[in-house]
């Protein structure tokens, strides 16, 4: 074994002999307190607005998205829906209705006839 | 085998029972390691409960290729590592000028335990990291040098010269123990 090896072997032992740090006895204690705190958290986390604020964003951007494009879509169906319906009850018996200069009695015998000549 | 086997099947089937005996078995080597990565910074304690935090919660990753023991070193040095990066360079340089080893004063009584750790602790101080933790953890911890290896994700001859290089610089501030021992 050359001096070198001794050496070695000196400081290997010196370092394996060092007295062991002394641990504080509410060592175990407190880290199954940092335990239950990491999960108690975690619960409070559910509840935090700001996260689900951060959770939501891509729906709520998506919801944006999508009421930008609906209307332009939406507007030409339901005006043409509307404008469908209304010529669909349109009858001559309702056009009369409109007219100003109608007596009752032309009134009533169109809407009992279902005819436009009511005048 | 491992001789911490049956408890960390139990503790990652979350027993808390056999995990608080995990923490006693390990926290003195756990504690030992963070003062000396930490140069005796005073916050190891902190730094070894996080660790065990940690090892809770990956628990369940844990796959049984090295010893329990071995993994736990890991994650501690991890820990330990993000938690220096967490504090930053400027702290590191106001930590290593303030707490810098002081040369082993040759009239300091070496006959108690608190002495001989404080000559050891101030000497692995002087080493650069990389040293210092291979060194640490073959003779303070007792890791063999191929699991030191994996550790560190460096080859065993890197290993086996750091810790070489280590011993060598460490043994003119050790002197003190020596003399003593004599």
């Amino acid at each position: 074994m050359t001096e070198q090896d001794r050496d070695q072997d000196l400081v290997a032992a010196a370092l394996a002999s060092a007295p062991p740090p002394e641990v504080s006895p509410g060592f175990l204690a407190r880290v199954n307190a940092r335990i239950d705190a990491e999960r108690d958290n975690g619960w409070f986390a559910i509840l935090d607005f700001k996260v689900w604020t951060l959770r939501l964003a891509p729906a709520a951007a998506a919801v944006a998205l999508i009421a930008v494009l609906w209307p332009a879509n939406s507007r030409s169906t339901t005006s043409s829906s509307t404008s469908t319906a209304s010529t669909s009850s349109f009858t001559p018996a309702s056009a009369t209705d409109w007219q100003n200069d109608v007596n009752a009695n032309a009134l009533l015998e169109a809407a009992l006839a279902g005819t436009t000549n009511a005048r | 085998m491992d001789p911490d086997r049956a408890l960390v099947e139990a503790a990652a089937a979350g027993s808390r029972e056999a995990f608080d005996e995990l923490v006693r078995r390990h926290q003195v080597a756990i504690v030992s390691l963070a003062r000396v990565l930490t140069s005796g910074r005073g916050d190891a304690e902190d730094l070894a409960q996080e660790v065990f935090v940690r090892a809770w919660k990956s628990l369940r990753s844990f796959r049984a290729d090295s010893a329990f023991r071995t993994w736990l070193h890991r994650v501690a040095i991890n820990v330990i590592r993000t938690n220096q990066s967490r504090q930053g360079r400027l702290m590191r340089m106001f930590t290593s000028a303030a707490d810098a080893p002081e040369a082993p004063s040759h009239e300091e009584p070496v006959d108690t335990a608190l002495a001989r750790r404080q000559i050891i602790e101030r000497a692995l101080a002087s080493l650069p990291e990389d040293m210092r933790v291979a060194v640490t953890l073959r003779d303070m911890q007792g890791l063999d040098y191929r699991d030191i290896a994996a550790l560190l994700d460096v080859p065993i001859g890197t290993v086996e010269s750091r810790i070489f290089r280590a011993r060598q610089r460490l043994k003119p501030l050790l002197a003190p123990l020596f003399r003593a021992e004599k």
